[in-house]
């Protein structure tokens, strides 16, 4: 909220700079954001927090001055003397919606005479950023940044049949605001209507046809207290933001409302002229309980971690205008005060005794007991892929979790659902949950391309988002993005795997998902029937100049799977013994089946079976491959004999060469 | 043949062969026909354990002297032909400031960086870390923090939504409840996180960002105790000679609620454009715990107290690095990431 700086000087006296003044308004939580010099006077930007409406008002921030500083608050008289005849004569007022009207006054000024305000008026509503309309207007917009109670001055002339009904709009009623737009109204909206129509949109704006102009003669000023959830959602459905709404949706004081219809009445006679008219309608249903709430010194001390004497706390609060009803055995009954609708609980007293003491006043002290706190498994696992991946070149990206519809975002790797949609996005391009991070990794790899980057490593840590029930499941995804070929991505997803923990027991068979990964060079990876996640060549369709691979791998299922109980293996004292060997296959037989053959065996010494050579060409038959690997044995307790080696080998020959027709390749 | 024979026709061989040899090339080949591992020498040593065991010795013998015979003069006759190759060569001189052969190395994200730094802070304060859903029930975002629906503090809180009451949480302090639901005090834990507010994209707003939450919850926890521990961690992990500032503020889920400012490092408190000219700049939301929130968990809220606050990760990095615009976070421009 903006305000005049002398104008604040009106209500509480002070000897601060402008700069000062901020600085103690800042320390008791009304956070000066800009101070702007404004002829002779300055203009203060104050950021006030949506629970203190009473701040919406100058005479509200004065009242904070008066605590923070000292000074005592001086509130403007409100006397005025009525002439002609009662108000009863001229208007006619219903309330038929007491709940979300529970006070309504009017007072009627005759015989105005409208023109300009005068110039301190002007001159302190243009510091504050507004423009002077004429000497209605301003004063009740002077009034409403004065005491933070809006108002709304009608042309009494102008109203069908003298009458005001607060009432619900009927379905097709209608209305021009002032700011000349036509507005459909429903029947959830609380409206003021005449005897044919609605003139405003309650406690939001007012009706063009009824507004205060030069020919106006009479007025009407409504001074009233509108429900606070009903004006949000009226002005929320209406899109319409006033001055007005803005602090009705935040609480007015009902107690305050009188006071502030007399202060606007005073003005207008003091600078339009005319006449007041007797007495007053002032409707008002379900006055508030005035709130009492007991403040223990114990429980202050307890949460506040200091020991404020308790003639400090009261002296705080009554500055603030708690009232002390009581004060016993450090139990302190308060009455609060009617502007403060925030306060109900005797934390909030606590609150209001800290922000005066102030925030910076209360020791810094560190009295909470040692305790130890160790790295859970999932963090673990994250610290441990994050140290090998950027370990082996790559970067570490991050990337936004909602993504468009595009085809390539809906390739849905994990699920055949679609992903979840945001009812209310911003923009196509963000418009709904992502099922995979690789989509987002491409784009980035696109993006470097084009800012002339060509080699990228990059990997994501983050969630993907799967139709679920209630709430969708939550993977977390390990996603890589390399320019290497398969097996090499393959190695560094096997290495991942080890440093976890894992053994490489996995089951990899091949994958099609054609737009991502290239067609025969892409495979899923199983986990005891569970995906652990997909590996491919990136497709030709995806536009990358270079060799891509690219893979996607649950987190969740690794953490799991994870194992970081080591053990230390005794290191052999003998020495292994290596055979290599090349064996002739049919291209069908793959490694795995190789493999898997040796190690059904079940030989003695077999220790390892490294791979390490792939052959076709002239001394292999066409349709066939040969295949070379070593073998390690090893014994625990001795040398191996060459013989013994021999014997074991041959067993395994014999079984490739059952299982597999391989054949061994003569050198 | 017999072998003393054998040998002897070897040496005759030798010197032969060496006086033909002009080429360092040649001596090298040489060397390895007689000594190689499957040179010549190599195999009449084979033959050793085939003989008598009496022979076994002299032959040994004789082999050995001629190795040693062999080795002396191909020695000296590749160190005659280096010396004669010499001046033919071209003297190269090893550049010893030619850049080095870089291995590939990669980097954290700097988001993630820092929440590694905050999380590493906190650890040592005997904080936990807790995760909670990105996708929430309306319960754990709004009415469980004590901002029940149609308040107007809602308005400080924008949200995408899934469908009527799941939504993408605005905030990290869902978790908090998450948490206080599991579990009874003491508790001590953080929460990173991604967070969502429909926010258009500028320099300063990103409709996703990340937060860190902490929460610290047993009997007899004051204000005092929440300004020693964010203390504890702006002194760590900023610097020792940053300043702290308390302001109060308003936050549903605290009371009392504090804005944390520390003294802006760019400037030294003097006052700059990233400060506003205040020497300040705010880095962290927080407070006591509001006994609603408590009630929401079925906690004593006479018997604990308990402080949390909330820190936006994108803000505090930007802080740290100087970086002026959100966005960069996530290009993932390679030239942006290399530099952390």
């Amino acid at each position: 909220m903006k305000i005049s700086f002398n104008w604040l000087k009106e209500y509480v006296y002070f000897y601060l700079s402008p700069q000062e003044l901020a600085k103690r308004l800042t320390n008791v939580g009304l956070v000066v954001a800009d101070i702007k010099p404004v002829e002779d006077d300055f203009c203060l930007d104050i950021e006030v927090t949506s629970n203190r409406p009473d701040c919406l008002g100058i005479i509200g921030i004065a009242r904070e001055v008066a605590a923070a500083v000292g000074g005592s608050l001086h509130l403007p008289e409100v006397h005025f003397i009525t002439t002609g005849d009662d108000i009863s004569e001229f208007i006619d007022i219903t309330v038929e919606e007491p709940i979300l009207c529970p006070c309504y006054t009017a007072r009627i000024v005759r015989n105005i005479a409208v023109g300009p305000s005068p110039e301190w008026i002007q001159k302190r509503l243009k510091c504050i950023g507004l423009r002077p309309v004429n000497n209605i207007v301003d004063i009740t917009n002077y009034i409403m940044m004065e005491t933070g109670q809006p108002l709304h001055a009608f042309d009494l002339d102008k109203l069908t049949g003298q009458k005001i009904i607060i009432r619900r709009a009927r379905s097709g009623e209608e209305i021009v605001t002032i700011n000349g737009a036509r507005r459909a109204l429903f029947h959830d909206m609380l409206i003021i209507a005449d005897g044919r129509r609605p003139v405003a949109i309650a406690g939001i704006m007012g009706g063009k046809e009824t507004e205060v102009s030069e020919s106006t003669r009479n007025i009407l000023l409504e001074c009233a207290q509108f429900e606070p959830r009903q004006v949000r959602r009226t002005s929320r459905a209406l899109g319409i933001a006033s001055d007005s709404s803005y602090r009705f949706e935040r609480g007015t004081d009902p107690e305050g409302v009188d006071y502030v219809s007399r202060r606007a009445t005073k003005l207008i006679k003091d600078y339009a002229g005319g006449e007041i008219a007797g007495g007053v309608i002032n409707i008002r249903t379900g006055r508030q309980e005035t709130k009492r709430i007991t403040l223990r010194m114990e429980r202050l001390h307890k949460v506040l971690g200091v020991e404020i004497k308790r003639d400090v706390a009261i002296d705080i609060l009554t500055k603030l205008q708690f009232n002390v009803l009581n004060d016993v055995d450090n139990f302190i009954d308060l009455e609060v005060p009617s502007f403060r609708g925030d306060v109900c609980r005797e934390i909030d007293l606590i609150e209001e005794v800290a922000r005066i003491y102030g925030y910076n006043s209360i020791p810094t002290k560190t009295s909470i007991s040692v305790r130890g706190s160790a790295r859970n498994k999932y963090e673990i696992v994250e610290d441990t892929i994050r140290q090998c991946l950027t370990g082996l070149g790559f970067y570490e990206v991050k990337t936004f979790s909602i993504v468009d519809t595009s085809p390539l975002q809906s390739l849905n790797l994990w699920s055949e659902k679609d992903g979840i949609d945001i009812a209310n996005p911003l923009r196509q391009e963000e418009s709904r949950l992502r099922t995979s991070l690789l989509p987002s990794l491409v784009s980035v790899k696109r993006y470097n391309m084009d800012h002339g980057t060509e080699q990228v490593r990059i990997f994501e840590i983050a969630k993907v988002y799967l139709a679920g029930n209630k709430l969708p499941q939550e993977k977390t995804c390990l996603s890589i993005l390399v320019d290497t070929d398969f097996l090499s991505l393959k190695g560094m997803v096997e290495s991942l795997l080890l440093n976890l923990g894992i053994p490489l027991k996995q089951e990899w068979t091949r994958f099609n998902k054609s737009g991502l990964f290239m067609d025969e060079r892409a495979a899923s990876i199983r986990m005891d029937n569970t995906v652990l996640g997909y590996l491919g060549e990136a497709s030709s369709v995806l536009g990358f100049k270079m060799q891509s691979s690219l893979a996607e791998i649950d987190m969740d299922l690794l953490t799991e799977r994870s194992n970081f109980g080591k053990k230390y293996q005794n290191i052999p004292q003998y020495p292994p013994v290596f055979r290599d060997l090349a064996i002739i296959v049919s291209e069908e037989v793959t490694w795995a089946s190789i493999e898997k053959c040796i190690a059904d065996t079940k030989v003695p010494f077999l220790e390892g079976i490294n791979f390490f050579d792939v052959y076709r060409g002239k001394q292999i038959p066409a349709g066939k491959k040969s295949i070379a690997f070593n073998l390690c044995f090893q014994a625990l307790d001795r040398t191996l004999k060459s013989e013994e080696v021999d014997n074991v080998q041959q067993v395994i020959l014999d079984t490739l060469h059952k299982t597999l027709a391989a054949e061994l390749r003569k050198a | 043949m017999r072998m003393p024979e054998k040998i002897e026709e070897i040496k005759r061989n030798i010197e032969k062969e060496i006086r033909a040899i002009t080429a360092l090339k040649d001596a090298e080949q040489f060397k390895i026909k007689y000594l190689g591992r499957k040179g010549i020498i190599n195999d009449l040593m084979k033959l050793i354990p085939t003989m008598r065991v009496e022979e076994r010795t002299v032959f040994g013998q004789m082999v050995n002297s001629l190795k040693v015979e062999i080795t002396n003069k191909v020695e000296e006759l590749i160190k005659k032909l280096t010396a004669e190759t010499v001046p033919e060569i071209k003297v190269e001189i090893f550049d010893i400031t030619l850049p080095g052969k870089r291995p590939l190395s990669g980097k954290k994200h700097p988001l993630t960086q820092t929440i590694e730094d905050i999380k590493e802070v906190f650890a040592r304060l005997g904080f936990d870390v807790a995760y909670g859903p990105e996708v929430e029930l309306e319960y754990y975002n709004f009415e469980a923090l004590n901002i029940p629906q149609d308040h107007p503090s809602r308005t400080d809180f924008d949200t995408f939504y899934i469908k009527d009451d799941v939504l993408l949480r605005s905030q990290t302090s869902t978790v908090q409840i998450r948490i206080m639901e599991k579990q009874k005090p003491p508790i001590r834990s953080i929460a990173p996180g991604r967070v969502y507010r429909p926010d258009t994209v500028d320099a300063r707003h990103s409709f996703m960002f990340h937060q860190v939450e902490g929460l610290l919850v047993d009997e007899g926890v004051s204000f005092a105790d929440l300004k020693g521990v964010l203390n504890q961690f702006i002194k760590t992990y900023f610097g020792q000679n940053i300043q702290m500032r308390f302001r109060p503020s308003f936050f549903p889920f605290t009371e009392p609620s504090a804005e944390v400012d520390i003294s802006c490092s760019l400037c030294g408190g003097k006052g700059c454009n990233v400060c506003s000219y205040s020497g300040w700049v705010e880095i962290l939301g927080a407070g006591m715990v509001d006994p609603n929130v408590f009630r929401a968990v079925h906690y004593d809220a006479e018997k604990y107290t308990g402080f949390a606050f909330g820190m936006g990760v994108e803000r505090i990095t930007m802080l740290k690095y100087g970086i002026c615009d959100i966005r960069l976070f996530y290009e993932n421009d390679m030239r942006f990431l290399s530099q952390f």
